[in-house]
């Protein structure tokens, strides 16, 4: 608990209707997008502006008192959650655009901008900004640096620390820092826009931020097409890919959400087949078509149906599918485990032949989904928390799920994080000289230990 | 607390709430959270908060009462989430447990319980009300302060239409036939609404008229009452509900149908059978009704099939920019989309201009623009910057509450412009 002068120092800081102190408005801070991690904060401040957020980081410093910065809250890492308690130190109020420049293609915007308003607004000006993690209707734009989000679109356009040229900070102890600039190429001392990139807001509180940006595609389409195997689906990728197409996306669901694609193709094939491919590509109207037509081709030969989308509602309705699948997934069970390895695109067919084999014999379900063509998977696995031996089961075989991808040349987490939800692999994952230098970087810029704590590398706490 | 029967309206809607897996799909279509910011107000923090509630974790106070009252229950967060969670029907049970525990508050209550279910009463009040507008504010719209009754709260500076001279039921007779030589096709009930009745009759004698001159024999049973939307939906008094349901399916048994003008008392009639059917023989007289009752552009369009021909434009109109508002309760609620726009399409003498995001709410939502005015303004605004992108002249929608919300943003802008209920824009 927090004392009341500390309560009445913030109220000062940011403004009484600033900050939250009611259970009903706490209880609705403890938690993010996963199912297994929730703590209530002890305060909830909204700040609208840099100074504000310094002046809470000065207070929470001087007093020790955590700090978890929070965007949208609909990560999938445990990052947001308070689990420390202390302040939840919100941005959604700071959510304005500031500028959208079409000549030098870049925008700065405040961290709690929801990013499908960005995009929406650089839409009308013919701009875009690639990263579309499928929260993007709820995710904030300092979640998506704070996280280094990636999306279906990064197979060809890259991850959100590709697009971030600048930086303002505030460190724990209220320093507000400015980083990089406005300009796309700038070698200028270390690159430490990137250690704030992906810093899971354990480093400081980002408050503002200057993006490049790219001209929207004039044209694109949408192309999917059903396998009756998954080893299939793969090789076509890399076929794709190796005759000189490099899709937008191309996105992988299995039998799990084929419900949802009823209506949209016959059941005969859905009956009879095991994944779906989902494929984008974009560019100038003359290359999409020709493009399309290699794909579909290629995709006929190994494929049991293709279908080219005829027009963008009918794609628009593909992409709903795949938007909803985790949503649908996780719907399914009382709890799901969602992980998010990454593995080199010629491993995708072993990866997923051994999580099958894996889930069968710990006997717990298991589905796939994915950025198929960057090899980045989300493997969950549904089950019940509070059936223990279930849980326990699907526990031990997520754990397995891990060590094949890093056994076949993989990573940890593509781009979820690490959070809460998998610091228990860390060590198993990274350098141990990694870590130390991780934790030494730490030390230097919050050495009270008060931002985001009990994230990353250190073990949970146990609950009560 | 678990075993709190207070809770018990919300156990039917439990299977909803587990469905929610907080992945943000409902944040920022959301029209209270987008002014908001806070995370209570979105489906996904409301959804947990009702969750901690039946686990115990939190109890039914004045904090937790208002943030589920903090809702319009426009549907975009349950259109938006791809588990299929019904949001508004877990919270609209959730302030059922609210009334069972805490009451309704004073006026309210007196105004739900006792005001509403007596319709000629009500008129007596409402005509009451009606002499002070008359004193307060003459001739034109504008500001009224210090009525009684539920009309004080709508005086917080809105802007608020005149209590008609003459309510619509003190000008039309119970039956109305089509005129000699047009064949009778069907009959119908006409459920006016409270505010067609008192406040717009205009709309109600258009209706009629022109039904009647398209072959429709239009019945407006004297027996019917409020549709309850502000009383079940609204506060969450489902006791009182039925009384006002149980009033409605009598006042309609003979008809082949059951038209409205306003699409909040559509939908409230048809989620009589979800919320309020509490044994089997109500169930059974909620279902039909719920069955027989459409919105008057869905029954122009799908049952009556009027061509285009049969639809011309008012002198008033001819020439004019119009565009659509779509209200909440009749897109998302009742799934009428298309039959408005495509009379409104087919209309030869008008331009038809569809705005941004006219499916959006306008933050009405009838008693929340009362308790959260400034909030519904701020929604409201909104509304206004798409309506303003359009260049209309003219505002057309198909629901009162709409309406009104949309003639206070008008007049608060002081736009040139009129807001019109759509069936207005014939002869």
């Amino acid at each position: 608990m927090l004392s009341s002068s500390v309560i009445k120092s913030l109220q000062k800081i940011v403004g009484k209707e600033n900050v939250l102190t009611a259970p009903e408005e706490l209880a609705t801070y403890a938690y993010d997008a996963t199912a297994m991690w929730r703590h209530r904060p002890d305060v909830v401040v909204l700040p609208h502006d840099a100074a504000q957020v310094s002046g809470v980081l000065k207070l929470a410093s001087r007093h020790g008192i955590p700090v978890t910065p929070r965007g949208g809250g609909t990560n999938v890492s445990g990052g947001s959650v308070p689990i420390r308690g202390g302040i939840v130190l919100g941005t959604t109020r700071m959510n304005r655009i500031i500028e959208i420049n079409k000549t030098n293609l870049n925008a700065t915007v405040e961290p709690g901008v929801v990013l499908q308003d960005f995009q929406e607004a650089l839409a009308r000006e013919g701009l875009f900004f690639p990263p579309d993690p499928q929260s993007f209707s709820g995710c904030t734009m300092g979640g998506v640096v704070a996280e280094n989000s990636g999306g279906p679109s990064c197979l060809k356009y890259g991850v959100a620390k590709q697009y971030v040229l600048g930086l303002e900070v505030v460190l724990a102890d209220g320093r507000i820092v400015k980083l990089g600039g406005l300009t796309p190429k700038n070698r200028t001392g270390y690159e430490l826009v990137m250690l704030f990139t992906g810093s899971e807001g354990t480093l400081g509180v980002i408050t503002r931020i200057t993006l490049r940006l790219l001209p929207v595609p004039p044209a694109s389409q949408t192309i999917v097409a059903v396998f009756g195997d998954v080893a299939t689906a793969g090789e076509t990728v890399t076929d794709i890919i190796a005759r000189g197409v490099l899709p937008a996306k191309v996105e992988f669901v299995d039998s799990w959400t084929f419900g949802k694609f009823r209506g949209l193709l016959p059941d005969k094939v859905l009956d009879e087949s095991e994944v779906i491919l989902l494929i984008q590509v974009d560019g100038l109207p003359e290359t999409v078509k020709a493009e399309a037509e290699r794909v579909a081709a290629l995709c006929r030969a190994t494929a049991g149906d293709v279908r080219v989308a005829a027009d963008a509602a009918e794609a628009e309705r593909y992409w709903q599918v795949r938007s909803a699948h985790f949503s649908d997934i996780s719907s399914r069970a009382r709890t799901i485990i969602n992980e998010d390895v990454s593995v080199p695109r010629d491993k995708i067919a072993d990866f997923i032949r051994l999580g099958q084999e894996s889930a069968r014999r710990h006997d717990v379900p298991l589905s796939f989904a994915g950025h198929i063509g960057d090899g980045n998977f989300h493997p969950v696995v549904l089950t019940d928390k509070d059936d223990k031996e279930h849980f326990a089961r699907a526990l031990a075989c997520i754990d397995e799920i891990i060590e094949i991808a890093i056994a076949l040349g993989g990573v940890l987490s593509g781009e979820h994080g690490i959070g809460l939800e998998k610091q228990r692999f860390l060590k198993k994952a990274m350098d141990p000289a990694a870590i130390d230098i991780m934790k030494q970087i730490k030390a230097v810029l919050d050495p009270k230990h008060i931002l985001n704590p009990g994230k990353i590398w250190e073990e949970t706490p146990d609950e009560k | 607390m678990k075993n709190n029967p207070a809770l018990e309206p919300l156990k039917q809607f439990e299977a909803d709430l587990d469905k929610c897996t907080r992945c943000g799909f409902c944040m920022s279509a959301c029209p209270v959270y987008r002014e908001e910011k806070v995370e209570s107000a979105v489906a996904r923090g409301k959804l947990s908060l009702v969750r901690a509630l039946l686990d115990g974790e939190l109890t039914l106070n004045a904090g937790l009462a208002d943030k589920l009252n903090m809702c319009t229950l426009c549907g975009t967060c349950a259109e938006n989430c791809p588990a299929g969670t019904e949001v508004p029907a877990v919270l609209t049970a959730a302030r059922a447990a609210k009334v069972r525990q805490r009451g309704v508050p004073f006026p309210y209550n007196l105004i739900y319980r006792w005001l509403l279910p007596r319709r000629r009463l009500f008129g007596g009040v409402v005509r009451f009300a009606s002499w002070f507008q008359g004193i307060f504010m003459p001739k034109t719209q504008g500001t009224i302060r210090h009525l009684s009754m539920f009309l004080s709260a709508l005086g917080k500076g809105r802007h608020i239409p005149r209590i008609a001279p003459k309510f619509l039921r003190q000008q039309v007779p119970e039956l109305n036939l089509p005129p000699a030589g047009v064949a009778t096709q069907y009959t119908v009930g006409y459920f006016t609404g409270c505010m067609t009745d008192f406040v717009f009759p205009e709309v109600g004698r258009k209706i009629i008229g022109f039904l009647t001159r398209n072959g429709v024999e239009v019945r407006v049973p004297r027996g019917q009452g409020c549709c309850g939307a502000p009383v079940f939906l609204g506060a969450g008094d489902f006791a009182t509900g039925r009384r006002l349901a149980d009033a409605n399916v009598a006042a309609f048994r003979d008809v082949d149908y059951v038209i409205t003008d306003c699409a909040t008392c559509a939908s409230a009639i048809k989620d009589y059978v979800k919320f309020l059917a509490d044994s089997d023989a109500r169930k059974r007289d909620y279902a039909a009704l719920g069955d027989k009752i459409k919105d008057i552009t869905e029954f122009l369009v799908d049952v009556l099939k009027l061509p285009a021909s049969a639809y011309r434009v008012a002198a008033e109109f001819r020439g004019r920019t119009v565009t659509w508002h779509q209200p909440c309760h009749l897109g998302r609620h009742l799934g009428v989309k298309e039959q408005p726009r495509q009379i409104l399409k087919s209309l030869k003498g008008i331009k038809y201009v569809e705005m941004p995001g006219a499916d959006t709410c306008c933050g009405m939502a009838g008693t929340f623009s009362i308790y959260y005015y400034d909030l519904s303004r701020r929604i409201a605004d909104k509304k206004m910057d798409a309506i303003d992108a359009t260049g209309a002249d003219v505002v057309v929608t198909d629901c009162p509450g709409c309406q009104i919300q949309l003639t206070d943003g008008t007049l608060r802008r002081g736009a040139p412009r009129q807001v019109r209920h759509v069936m207005e824009l014939f002869e």
